[in-house]
């Protein structure tokens, strides 16, 4: 049996608004050739996966990666020293810049990671997508990067109720009244600062597509899915893969054109043959374990790629496979959480 | 005072409160005054035995256990 | 053996705040123990707290670093020293030792600018209020002059006739950068015409000669782009001012507006990675220029950086003259600085250090100034570790702005000090004391009162 491999990643906030780092998980776990051991990186003690044993096989709470960037991976090291890392695997969209930028001394200091360059990270910016749309040839809906109340009274008054109101890494919010509009405003300033996107709504079907760039123009494997039903805070719920051609045409191109390198999301409204592109997600989706599910693991062919193991053809994937997400419980004593507080390592 | 004697202390500086489900997580020094008033300690006396364990005048520790006291007031321990 | 001692501490967990590193020792403390080798101790012993203190070598080396960026990538810079930033001699004689000419936009600044040593035409006389004598006291020395309205074309031209001679200006633009709020107050703007017409007016006097462009798009410019986009519209309005009126262009002041290392509030990322390097700014711009600009054509490049030459250099060290516990628990400190000294409080959340390592768990504190103002916060939501009174915390970066918008309100401003490149520490501006606050008072003789025999 080969030697496990120790993959550190972060987004183990499996809650209502679910980061990715549980479908990562559970994706390289399904991988019979890679026996990852997986370290969660935490922000806080109480995301779900610190308690998710059967997937996460130890945690770490980490400073927040706002703080001082020396603080962050001084942890890391830490970790690395105590556990060893064989890959990590960040996969929240506030945390890439901060390893985008230390990428050379990440990769000297013997971390192994596949993240997007500075230039294609920043493609993700609202405004950026302008000019993306414009090169894989695809639609855009209207819209306005804002960072002033005067300038978002401005853009709801161009634009027209409804629209989308979104933060500058998360969030997303449909406001009907400008009152609401300006209501998510203050709650998205006061959470994640400027600048604000509004956003014209448009609508039609909301169809996504994950992958992973080889950084040369290649992909890794894409799949499309269709959203059927969302929560409140517009994350599926549950879905259903699809193969819409034009959509996927245009993912091709983006991977091409932009020599994408690492996991991405797309997220595009349909109508008829019209694609929309909405938004650029420069990491795994939280919903990544769905492509896992129909035979395409992405996760597990990303860090077989990076770490020069065998990586099986391109798999196809059928159209037509549910995704049906649904809660769960587990109950526990303190002394993960205790632990998790007290030494900030659990269990 | 009744609060302070149900409270489950953790040599690691975990609190936890059966009463409210409230979770606290305190310092060495606080640990050990949390103690000392759970068995009943007024501040003075805790405060002398603060400086009987710890390198620190009877005047600061008596300033800090009233801080303390005041402090658990707060979170409604005491 | 006793143990080491650290203040009791007990925090409440609450969700979504549950993370070790908000309390922890190692990860969430800072501590400096001295600057550029002089010890904060030794600084305070001799200096007193609240104690402004300044780096020579890194004042220079910003300076050198943000010069090289642009001088490597177009063969004719100028930076002016923006005064406005930080008008304390010994930081505005060091600036021009490093070449910078003057920035000033008020007459006091222009005064400054000639007592310091600079000559008439090594200043840039920018701002909305050139009084008519302190414009023609310019004029006659030589200042490059930006205008700003139309009634400062008049004044020109009056004093052009007075002197019996053509008069170079240069003329302030305001434009749309893609930057909000645009500065439309300033200048004139150029999308509308505004600008044009003025150029007009300056020709068909005939006591005018436009030899330059001005603009500044605003403060704390995060994004490099949009100097690109501010560039070749001066630049391209330049080409049509002088095809149309046969004005060539000497100069394109493209302002400042440069950011620092300072944590804006309400920006989530840390300025390691919000803030783009200077490298970044230099190359999007010069490179916007070559595009505009016609093959061989090489105007001045003025630059009128502050903030982000001077800002990383400057530390203002405090002490904590008591500590409280406020009634909803949270731990709050005094300090004998607040906003009086750090008026940039107001926007920026500072760096603060301690001067020496303490222990225990960190608390979610608040520190305040000495007024007796609410106003006067320093930070209200801070972590750190329960400090004594007598601690010293070490807020940078501190050195653009304070020491020209600092209030002289209930407190004495106190000693400025500057590390110079060999190690030794100057005084570059003495504490004040009573005498300064009321040299220039002058009571009436019914209302002195008795003195006591």
């Amino acid at each position: 049996m080969p030697p496990s491999l120790t993959i550190a990643l972060s987004g183990i906030n499996a809650i209502d608004n679910p980061g990715p780092g549980v479908g990562v998980a559970r994706s390289l776990k399904e991988d019979p050739d890679l026996h990852a051991r997986i370290l969660g990186l935490a922000y806080d003690a109480m995301e779900p996966g610190i308690y998710m044993d059967w997937v996460v096989d130890k945690s770490y709470i980490m400073p927040y990666p706002s703080g001082d960037g020396d603080a962050y991976f001084d942890r890391l090291a830490f970790i690395r020293d105590q556990q060893g890392i064989d890959f990590l695997i960040p996969n929240f969209d506030a945390e890439l810049p901060l390893y985008i930028k230390r990428a050379s001394k990440l990769a000297e200091a013997g971390f192994k990671t596949f993240l997007p360059t500075m230039e294609q990270f920043k493609l993700r910016g609202k405004d950026k997508l302008i000019e993306v749309a414009e090169r894989i040839d695809i639609g855009l809906p209207k819209t306005r990067v804002v960072s002033s109340l005067d300038q978002f009274a401005a853009a709801i008054e161009e634009i027209k109720l409804p629209v989308m109101v979104k933060g500058s890494f998360y969030k997303a919010y449909r406001a009907y009244t400008y009152a609401e509009a300006i209501g998510h405003y203050h709650a998205l300033v006061a959470e994640w600062g400027y600048p604000i996107i509004v956003q014209e709504i448009v609508t039609g079907e909301e169809l996504n597509v994950i992958g992973v760039g080889d950084g040369a123009g290649g992909s890794l494997g894409l799949v499309g899915i269709k959203k059927m039903s969302v929560t409140a805070l517009g994350k599926i719920w549950t879905g259903v893969t699809i193969k819409h051609a034009a959509m996927l045409e245009a993912t091709q191109r983006f991977i091409r054109e932009y020599r994408w390198r690492g996991p991405f999301e797309l997220e595009c409204i349909v109508r008829d043959e019209d694609v929309f592109l909405i938004e650029i997600n420069p990491r795994f989706p939280a919903w990544v374990y769905f492509a896992t599910g129909v035979g395409v693991n992405l996760p597990a062919r990303m860090v077989r790629h990076c770490l020069g193991l065998p990586v099986p053809p391109t798999p196809d994937y059928e159209a037509g496979k549910l995704f049906v997400r649904y809660t769960y419980e587990l109950v526990t004593d303190m002394s993960t959480f205790q632990k998790a507080i007290t030494r900030g390592e659990a269990p | 005072m009744r609060t302070l004697s149900q409270l489950a202390l953790s040599d690691e500086g975990f609190v936890f409160d059966p009463n409210t489900g409230d979770s606290f997580q305190v310092s060495a020094t606080g640990l050990f005054l949390l103690q000392a008033l759970k068995d009943g300690r007024g501040d003075d006396e805790a405060a002398q035995l603060l400086t009987e364990k710890y390198e620190v005048t009877l005047e600061e520790a008596r300033r800090d256990c009233a801080d303390f006291r005041s402090r658990l007031r707060n979170l409604n321990l005491a | 053996m006793k143990l080491a001692y650290e203040k009791p501490v007990i925090n409440k967990l609450r969700s979504g705040l549950m993370n070790k590193f908000g309390w922890s020792p190692a990860y969430a403390r800072k501590v400096r123990t001295n600057i550029d080798g002089v010890s904060i101790d030794d600084l305070v012993e001799r200096y007193g707290s609240p104690l402004f203190v300044y780096s020579e070598r890194t004042a220079r080396q910003r300076y050198r670093q943000m010069y090289n960026a642009f001088s490597t990538r177009y063969p004719n810079v100028q930076f002016g020293w923006s005064y406005k930033t930080n008008y304390l001699q010994a930081v505005c004689a060091l600036m021009h030792q490093e070449g910078a000419i003057a920035e000033v936009v008020s007459a006091m600044e222009y005064d400054k600018a000639r007592a310091l040593g600079m000559p008439g035409d090594q200043i840039i006389f920018n701002g909305p209020h050139k009084p008519y004598a302190a414009l023609e006291k310019a004029v006659s020395e030589g200042a490059v002059i930006n205008i700003d309205h139309l009634d400062e074309i008049v004044d020109l031209e009056t004093i052009a006739k007075k002197l019996g001679r053509t008069v170079h200006v240069g003329m302030r633009l305001n434009l749309d950068a893609g930057i909000y709020p645009q500065w439309s107050r300033f200048g004139f703007n150029l999308e509308s015409g505004q600008a044009l017409d003025a150029v007009k007016r300056m020709a068909s006097g005939g006591k005018l000669k436009l030899n330059g462009l001005h603009c500044h798009i605003g403060t704390f410019i995060m994004d490099p782009q949009a100097y690109a986009r501010e560039v070749e519209k001066m630049v391209k309005f330049g080409y049509e001012i002088e095809d149309a009126f046969g004005f060539g262009m000497e100069y394109l002041d493209i302002g400042g507006g440069f950011p620092s290392q300072s944590r804006l509030k309400g920006v989530y990322l840390p300025p390691e990675v919000a803030i783009p390097n200077i490298d970044e700014y230099a190359e999007t711009i010069t490179t916007a220029l070559s595009h505009a600009l016609k093959p061989g054509d090489f105007p001045k490049l003025i630059i009128e950086s502050g903030r982000a030459l001077i800002d990383e250099a400057g530390y203002l060290v405090t002490t904590v003259v008591a500590t409280k516990r406020l009634v909803d628990g949270t731990r709050a400190y005094v300090a004998d600085a607040g906003v009086n000294l750090l008026f940039t409080a107001f926007w920026y959340k500072f760096n603060v250090e301690l001067d020496r390592e303490a222990g225990g768990v960190n608390e979610t504190s608040v520190i305040y100034g000495p007024l007796c103002m609410n106003i006067d916060a320093i930070d209200e939501g801070i972590q750190l570790p329960p400090l004594k009174r007598g601690a010293r915390l070490i807020f940078s970066p501190v050195g653009a702005y304070n020491n020209t918008q600092w209030l002289q309100f209930i407190e004495y401003r106190p000693n400025v000090v500057l590390v110079t490149t060999n190690g030794e520490v100057e005084v570059i501006r003495e504490a004040e004391d009573l005498s300064d606050i009321q040299r220039r008072e002058r009571l009436p003789k019914h209302l002195e009162l008795l003195k006591k025999a």
